[in-house]
C-alpha cells in the first residue's frame, strides 16, 4: 500500500514539476516583485529604487485618468459580453433553426456553413492587424470607408474616433465585430447538440419560434453562455492591443477610451514611472480577481470547484 | 416530412440579417485588399473608388522592406512550440490536479486558476529581468517559455474541469490491468479528453498568435526575431513617417491572406473542435 | 534682460554657410575662423575617456578598431540613409577592419529602454521621435558619456582647431544636462508656417503679416474650399504646441518660453500665452476642419501637398519627409507667424531657429571611445555635407553647406532667417526635460482645438500639471537662463 502511495506521489510530483516550476519562475515571481515595485518611486533607470510606502496608491486615488479608465472598464465589461452574446445567440439561432417554417423540420437556413466560416474569420486576424485595418475604415474624411459613404449621401462626416462621446462605442463595435463569430460557432454547436425531439414535441404543442428559443434553447445553452461570459469578461480587462493601435493618442480623445493597461504602458514606458505604473497594475489585479470570483460564485457550475 | 417548410417572412428577414453581418466582415477585408493596389493619392481621395491600375510594386515594397515573411515564419514557429508545450504541460498539471488528492493540491490548483486574473501588465517589468537573468531576451526560446507559462492558468482551469467529468471506471479498469499512472494518462485519459484538448488548443493558438505585449517587451531589439503583431504595428508606424500607405496596406494583406487561407482549409476541424470542447 | 548672443547669431548664420545665399557683408567669409561667441568653458579632463596607448594624431580619441560599434538611429522624417550611407562608411574608412552594427527604428523607447536596463547598450543613439528616451533620467544614472573629450578633440578638417570651435555655439549651449555636456544636437532647423510659394504666386496672394490679414486670407481660401490652417490630432499635435509657444514668444518675448521651461509659477497663464492660444483657437474655429483631428502629421502633410490646407506649422525637415509625395510644381517655403497684436514684442518676421536631433554616446556601452569618434566624424565637413545632401537638413557644423545645391525650402528658410536677424524665437526645452508636461499640454490642446474646452480651462489644466511636476521630487529639475 505504501509503495502504491509512493508511486502515486512520485507520479504527481513528476507531472507537476515542469509546469509548476515554469509557472512559479515566470509568472508568480514577477508578480511578487511587481507588488514590491508598487511601493517604490522607481523610474526604470535607477539602480536602487526608493521606497515610498503607499504613496503611489494615494496618488492613484486622486488621479482622474485612473477613474476614467475604471469607468471605461466598467462600460466594456457590461457592453462587450452582453452585445456579443446577444448577437451571437441571434445568429446561431437563425443559422440552426431559422430555416424551415413550423413543423417538424427545424432546420438552419441555407448556406449556414458559409456564414459560420465568414463570421469566424475576424477571430483569426491578430488584434494589431484589426486595429490598423479599422483605423483606415474609420478615417475622419472622405478617405475613410464609413465617412466616404456618408459624404456620398450628402451627410457630414463623423469623427468616429475623435469624438469623445463616440470613440469608445466605435472601439466596442470593433471588439464585437471580432468576437461574435467565435460565439456563433460555440452556440451553434450547443444548439446542434439539443435533441431534435424537444423541438418537435414543443412544435406539436403549437409553440412558436420565439417560445422555442426562450423556453428550450436558452435554458439548455446556459452553461455554454456562462463560459462565454467568463471569456469575454477576461477579454474586457485586456483590450490593450486594440486601444493602443486604434484609438487616438492611445486611449484618447481626452482619455475617453483609455483602460488601465494602456495607462500602465504609458506611465511606465513614456514617463518612466515604473513604481506608479505597478501600483496601477496592482489595482487592475484586484479588479480582475474580484470580477473572476464574483462570476464564478454567481454562475457556480458543479464542474468548477473553487 | 409531412408538410414542406414554406419560405416565410421570418426566413427572409433572418437571411437579411445574416447577409448584412457577412457583408460587414467581407467588405472591410475586400476594401483593404483593394487599397493595397492604390497609390497615396487614391488612398487619401475618395475611399469608395477603385484603384486606377493594379500596382503590384506596393506588394514588392512591403515584402522587401517590411520583412512580413520573416515575421510570419517567426510567429508560426513560436506559436507552434508555445501551444505544443502549453498543451503537454497544461494537460499533465490539469490531470493530476483534477484526479488525484495529495497535500497542497488545492493550493496549487488555486494558484494556477488565480493566474487567469493576473494582468500581464503588472508583471511585465519584473518579467523582463527574470527572462534577462536566464539570458533569454531577444530569443524565441525565451518567448516560447513565457508563452507556455502565461497560457497555463486558463489551460489548467479548463482541462481540469474536463478531466473531472471523465468516468472513473475507465481509469479503474486500466489500473486493474496493471497500467502505470503515466501510461493510464497517455493511453487512456488523454484520448478520452480529446474534444477538450482540441478546443483549448484552438484557444491557445489564437491567443498566442495575438500576443502583442509579451514580444514587444521580450524581443525588443532584434527585428529579425519579431512576430507578426509587432511587425504590423511597426509597419503602421513606419507608414506614418514615410508616408507609404500603399505598402502598409500590402503588408496588412500579407499578414491577413495566409492566415485566412489556413483558416479556411481547417475551418471544419476548428468549428467541430470548438463545439465539442465547449459542450462538456 | 539683454538679448544674448547677438554676435553669435550673425556668426551662426555665417558659419552654417547660409550667408552664401543672402547678399550681405561677409558673404565670402564662409568658413572664416571667427572667435567663439561666448566665454570658452575650461576643458575638463574627463574620466570617461581613458587616454590609452591607441591615441594618435589620426586617432585622437583612442578608438580600438577591434571593438565593434553599434549605432541606433531614429528613422523618422530624416530616414537613416545618412548613417548607413555617409557616417558609417567614414568610420570604417578611418578605422580599418572595424565592424558596425546599424539599427534603424521608429520606436527608440520600446527598443532601447530595456537594453539600458539590462546593460546591453548600443554605443551611439539618435534619440528622437515620439518615443524618445528620457535623457535626464539616463543622465542621472550615468548612462550618457561626457562629450568634453569630443569638444576638445582636434577637428577632422583642421587639426589646429578643436571640434568645439567648428560648430555653432547653440549646439554647445544645448548639450548641457544636469550641468554636463552630454547631448549632441546635430541639426539646425527652422520652424514656422510652411506653404507653397508657387501656389501663392499663381493665385496672386501675398503673405499675411498681421492677424487681420491672416484671417482675411482665410476667408478668401475658404471660398475655394481650402482650409487656412490644419490641426492634426494624431502624432503631430506637438508641432501645434510649438506653434502656440512661438506665437506666445512673439507676443511677449522669449522670456515667456524661458519661464515655462523653468516652471515659473503661473508661467502658462501669462497674457502672452493666453493671447496666442486664443488667436489660434479662433483660427481653428473659423477656418479649421475638425476631420483633421483624426489624421496624423504625414496624412495632414499629404493634404497640404494637395492644396487642401494653406499653412502648416512644422520644421524644415518637412520637405525631406514628403519628398516622395511632393508634386513637381509644389514649392515649400517658410512664412513667419503673423503678428497677433500691434504691440507684439517681436516684429513680424521673427522665426524659430533651433538645434535639434539628439545624439548621445552610451557611457556604459562596450565602445564609448568609438562612439565619440563616430560623433567627431559626423561633425567633419564631409560628414555634415553628406548629411545635408541626404536629408536636405542643415547641420550645426560651420560652413558645411557651402557649395551644396539647396532645396527651395532650405533657401526660403535661410532667407527667412536672414530677414529675422536678431529676432530668433528660442526653443522650448521642457519638451526634453519634462516629457509628461509636454505630452499633457498637446493632448489637452486636442481637446481645446476640438472645441470642448475654453482657453482658460486649458491654461488652468496645463498650469496645474506644471505645478505637479514642480512639486514632484522624483523628477530631476533643469534650469536655463537664455
Amino acid at each position: 500500500m505504501s509503495t502504491e502511495r509512493l508511486r502515486k506521489y512520485g507520479f504527481v510530483a513528476g507531472f507537476l514539476v515542469v509546469p509548476l516550476t515554469l509557472y512559479l519562475v515566470f509568472v508568480i515571481s514577477p508578480y511578487i516583485q511587481a507588488f514590491q515595485l508598487a511601493l517604490t518611486s522607481w523610474n526604470g533607470y535607477q539602480r536602487n529604487p526608493t521606497y515610498v510606502g503607499l504613496a503611489n496608491f494615494g496618488k492613484l486615488f486622486d488621479d482622474e485618468v485612473f477613474w476614467q479608465a475604471i469607468r471605461n472598464h466598467a462600460v466594456i465589461l457590461l457592453v462587450l459580453p452582453l452585445l456579443t452574446i446577444a448577437f451571437a445567440l441571434f445568429f446561431a439561432f437563425l443559422l440552426n433553426l431559422g430555416g424551415g417554417s413550423r413543423g417538424a423540420g427545424m432546420r438552419g437556413v441555407w448556406g449556414s456553413t458559409f456564414y459560420k466560416v465568414v463570421f469566424f474569420a475576424p477571430q483569426v486576424l491578430a488584434v494589431a492587424v484589426v486595429g490598423v485595418l479599422w483605423k483606415a475604415i474609420f478615417r475622419p474624411d472622405e478617405s475613410g470607408v464609413v465617412n466616404g459613404a456618408l459624404i456620398k449621401m450628402g451627410l457630414d462626416p463623423v469623427g468616429w474616433l475623435t469624438e469623445p462621446s463616440l470613440a469608445l462605442w466605435s472601439l466596442l463595435a470593433v471588439m464585437i465585430w471580432q468576437a461574435v463569430g467565435f460565439y456563433v460557432v460555440l452556440f451553434s454547436a450547443g444548439m446542434a447538440a439539443i435533441p431534435r425531439d424537444y423541438f418537435e414535441a414543443a412544435a406539436l404543442d403549437g409553440a412558436g419560434r420565439f417560445r422555442l428559443f426562450f423556453s428550450i434553447t436558452l435554458p439548455l445553452l446556459r452553461d455554454t453562455i456562462q463560459v462565454g461570459w467568463v471569456y469575454l469578461g477576461i477579454a474586457a480587462f485586456d483590450c490593450f492591443a486594440l486601444i493602443q493601435v486604434l484609438s487616438v493618442d492611445a486611449g484618447g480623445p481626452d482619455g475617453a477610451t483609455t483602460v488601465l493597461p494602456v495607462e500602465i504602458y504609458k506611465t511606465a514606458f513614456s514617463y518612466n514611472k515604473v513604481g506608479y505604473a505597478s501600483a496601477m497594475g496592482v489595482a487592475l489585479f484586484f479588479l480582475t480577481i474580484t470580477f473572476a470570483v464574483l462570476t464564478l460564485r454567481v454562475s457556480r457550475r458543479e464542474k468548477i470547484e473553487l | 416530412m409531412r408538410n414542406k417548410p414554406k419560405p416565410s417572412v421570418f426566413s427572409g428577414l433572418s437571411h437579411l440579417a445574416l447577409v448584412i453581418w457577412a457583408l460587414l466582415i467581407i467588405l472591410p477585408l475586400l476594401w483593404t485588399f483593394l487599397a493595397a493596389f492604390k497609390n497615396n493619392t487614391e488612398i487619401f481621395g475618395d475611399a469608395l473608388q477603385l484603384p486606377a491600375e493594379v500596382r503590384w510594386e506596393n506588394w514588392a515594397r512591403a515584402w522587401d522592406k517590411a520583412h512580413v515573411g520573416t515575421y510570419m515564419i517567426n510567429t508560426v514557429v513560436v506559436v507552434f512550440f508555445g501551444t505544443a508545450g502549453t498543451m503537454l504541460f497544461g494537460s499533465m498539471a490539469a490531470y493530476v490536479l483534477a484526479r488525484y488528492t495529495f497535500p497542497g493540491q488545492r493550493l496549487i490548483y488555486l494558484l494556477f486558476v488565480a493566474g487567469m486574473a493576473f494582468p500581464v501588465f503588472l508583471a511585465i517589468g519584473p518579467l523582463f529581468f527574470v527572462v534577462k537573468q536566464f539570458g533569454l531576451l531577444d530569443s524565441h526560446v525565451g518567448l516560447v517559455i513565457v508563452y507556455i507559462a502565461y497560457s497555463l492558468p486558463f489551460t489548467v482551469f479548463f482541462l481540469a474541469a474536463f478531466f473531472r467529468t471523465l468516468p472513473e471506471a475507465v481509469a479503474e479498469a486500466a489500473k486493474i490491468d496493471g497500467a502505470s499512472h503515466t501510461r493510464t494518462f497517455f493511453q487512456v485519459m488523454l484520448p478520452m479528453a480529446k474534444p477538450g484538448i482540441i478546443s483549448i488548443t484552438i484557444f491557445n493558438v489564437l491567443g498566442q498568435w495575438n500576443q502583442y505585449l509579451l514580444p514587444l517587451a521580450l524581443v525588443p531589439g532584434d527585428k529579425e526575431k519579431w512576430v507578426i503583431t509587432q511587425g504590423i504595428a511597426d509597419i503602421s508606424t513606419i507608414a506614418g513617417y514615410e508616408a507609404d500607405w500603399p505598402a502598409l496596406f500590402a503588408a496588412l494583406n500579407l499578414a491577413i491572406i495566409p492566415v485566412l487561407v489556413v483558416y479556411i482549409i481547417f475551418q471544419r476541424q476548428i468549428q467541430s473542435g470548438l463545439g465539442a470542447g465547449a459542450l462538456k | 534682460m539683454t538679448n544674448p548672443g547677438e554676435i553669435t547669431r550673425r556668426q551662426m548664420l555665417r558659419r552654417i554657410g547660409l550667408t552664401a545665399l543672402v547678399a550681405g557683408p561677409g558673404a565670402g567669409l564662409l568658413s572664416a575662423c571667427a572667435t567663439g561667441g561666448g566665454a570658452e568653458p575650461a576643458a575638463s579632463a574627463s574620466a570617461s575617456a581613458s587616454i590609452s596607448s591607441l591615441v594618435s594624431a589620426a586617432n585622437p580619441l583612442g578608438v580600438d578598431a577591434k571593438k565593434p560599434l553599434e549605432v541606433v538611429i531614429f528613422s523618422g522624417g530624416l530616414g537613416d540613409a545618412y548613417a548607413t550611407g555617409v557616417h558609417q562608411p567614414l568610420y570604417t574608412k578611418a578605422h580599418a577592419g572595424v565592424q558596425i552594427k546599424h539599427v534603424g527604428t521608429q520606436n527608440i523607447g520600446t527598443q532601447l529602454r530595456p537594453r539600458f536596463l539590462s546593460g546591453d547598450v548600443p554605443d551611439v543613439v539618435n534619440n528622437s521621435g515620439p518615443e524618445a528616451l528620457d535623457l535626464a533620467a539616463l543622465a542621472a544614472e550615468g548612462h550618457l558619456a561626457d562629450l568634453t573629450p569630443l569638444w576638445d578633440a582636434p577637428s577632422v578638417d583642421d587639426p589646429g582647431k578643436k571640434v568645439r570651435d567648428t560648430i555653432t555655439p547653440a549646439a554647445l549651449e544645448n548639450a548641457k544636462l544636469n550641468g554636463q555636456d552630454l547631448v549632441l544636437n546635430y541639426i539646425v532647423s527652422h520652424r514656422a508656417l510652411w506653404y507653397d510659394s508657387k501656389f501663392f504666386a499663381d493665385k496672386g496672394w501675398t503673405l499675411p503679416a498681421t492677424w487681420e490679414e491672416f484671417k482675411a486670407l482665410g476667408e478668401t481660401a475658404k471660398k475655394e474650399g481650402i482650409a487656412l490652417f490644419a490641426f492634426p490630432g494624431q502624432k503631430g499635435p506637438y508641432y501645434q504646441l510649438w506653434n502656440m509657444l512661438y506665437t506666445a514668444a512673439k507676443i511677449g518675448g522669449n522670456q515667456v518660453i524661458i519661464d515655462i521651461d523653468n516652471l515659473v509659477d503661473n508661467a502658462w497663464k501669462s497674457e502672452a500665452v493666453k493671447a496666442s492660444v486664443t488667436a489660434w483657437l479662433e483660427v481653428q474655429t473659423a477656418f479649421g476642419d475638425k476631420s483633421y483631428l483624426g489624421l496624423d502629421h504625414t496624412q495632414t502633410q499629404i493634404k497640404h501637398l494637395q492644396h487642401k490646407v494653406l499653412f502648416y506649422p512644422c520644421g524644415s525637415w518637412l520637405e525631406n519627409e514628403m519628398v516622395k509625395d511632393k508634386p513637381k510644381d509644389f514649392e515649400y517655403a517658410i512664412a513667419p507667424i503673423p503678428s497677433v497684436t500691434a504691440a507684439d514684442k517681436m516684429p513680424y518676421g521673427a522665426i524659430q531657429v533651433g538645434v535639434g536631433e539628439n545624439f548621445i554616446v552610451a557611457a556604459k556601452g562596450k565602445n564609448p571611445q568609438g562612439g565619440l569618434a563616430y560623433l567627431r566624424l559626423m561633425l567633419s565637413k564631409e560628414g555634415a555635407k553628406g548629411f545635408t545632401e541626404k536629408t536636405k537638413n542643415l547641420t550645426v557644423v560651420n560652413g558645411a553647406a557651402e557649395g551644396l545645391d539647396l532645396t527651395p525650402g532650405l533657401v526660403s528658410a535661410a532667407k527667412a532667417q536672414d530677414a529675422a536677424g536678431q529676432n530668433i524665437i528660442t526653443d522650448a526645452r521642457f519638451e526634453g526635460w519634462y516629457k509628461e508636461l509636454f505630452d499633457y499640454a498637446w493632448q489637452q490642446q486636442n481637446t481645446l482645438m476640438a472645441g470642448r474646452m475654453t482657453v482658460e480651462e486649458y491654461l488652468d489644466k496645463v498650469q496645474k500639471k506644471a505645478d505637479d511636476i514642480k512639486a514632484d521630487s522624483s523628477i530631476a529639475k533643469q534650469t536655463r537662463n537664455a
